[in-house]
């Protein structure tokens, strides 16, 4: 009884999401299109925070392609175009996922490379510094050490 | 000078770059060459050609092209896009200084001397949630004879 009521139900919920399927393939091109907008955005936030973005930009224009294909093809074949929108959705929201991680790792590096920027320019000016105040004092030290021992022998 | 240099050189990875951000916009012929151009075509005839975009503007950027068919009483500028429906929408994300270059078929559906195909360069605007025209366009002028 469990089981003819449980199959009942699952058939029941297959027939009431076919109709709705096909509702969400009709209007896929307007929430596939602002899926693409939404991860663009999230794509170039990352690039601007300093994230490599160039795999993300060439998975965008897959999605976009995919969009474009489905529709030219939706008059004739509408399964095929929405599978292919379903595609470009699934491009687009993998898009925007990964944007978020690839947004940190630029914030980091950015961070990573002010902080040896400004490292550097600092022991730069400090060996500047040390070399005007000791230069001269280790100069001679150095030229003592070398030729201390020199004797000035008599030519001729 | 040189610890001046040194101190530059180190610095200049994190100084913010002041270039004059910018895009491009080009149409190019079936050979993908500036020329070549189709004059006169047939009502519905197909022809091809190739679309260049080019993006400079300091990050990725989301571009449309749209192709419009106008004639000599068109009005477009910098400033002002044509008011007419778009016959095809080219959508293309690019990084920053990065450029690309495809193929485009078009056929043209009115007759008539000097009608032309107007090209608009489309830009996504984050902030605004929309596409803005960025002021970039190019044109084709051609006879078109009914067929």
């Amino acid at each position: 009884m469990k089981f003819a009521l449980l199959t009942v139900a699952v058939v029941s919920l297959m027939l009431m999401s076919t109709p709705a399927a096909s509702a969400a393939g009709n209007a896929s091109f307007s929430g596939t299109s602002s899926a693409v907008q939404s991860a663009f955005v999230a794509v170039q936030t990352a690039g601007k925070d300093g994230g490599n973005t160039t795999s993300l930009v060439t998975q965008l224009n897959t999605a976009l392609a995919l969009v474009q294909k489905a529709s030219t093809e939706n008059s004739t074949n509408p399964a095929q175009a929405a599978a292919d929108l379903q595609s470009a959705l699934s491009i687009a929201q993998g898009v925007q996922a990964f944007a978020a991680g690839v947004d940190r790792q630029g914030i980091a590096a950015r961070q990573l490379q002010f902080e040896v920027s400004i490292v550097s320019a600092v022991v730069i000016v400090g060996i500047a510094v040390a070399l005007y105040v000791y230069g001269d004092r280790m100069y001679r030290r150095l030229w003592l050490r070398v030729y201390g021992g020199h004797v000035v022998k008599k030519v001729g | 000078m040189v610890t001046i240099l040194a101190v530059l050189a180190a610095v200049y990875p994190i100084l913010p770059s002041n270039g004059e951000p910018f895009s491009e916009l080009g149409v190019l012929g079936p050979g993908q060459k500036i020329g070549g151009y189709p004059t006169s075509v047939t009502v519905s005839q197909g022809f091809n050609l190739y679309v260049y975009v080019g993006n400079h503007e300091g990050g990725a950027e989301y571009y449309q092209v749209l192709v419009k068919e106008g004639n000599q009483g068109t009005v477009v500028s910098n400033s002002t896009f044509a008011s007419l429906p778009a016959v095809q929408i080219n959508s293309l994300v690019l990084g920053d200084n990065s450029s690309t270059i495809f193929p485009v078929s078009l056929s043209m559906s009115t007759a008539g001397l000097n009608q032309r195909l107007i090209f608009e360069l489309w830009m996504f605007n984050s902030t605004a949630d929309n596409f803005a025209y960025t002021g970039l366009w190019a044109q084709i002028w051609m006879n078109v004879t009914s067929s």
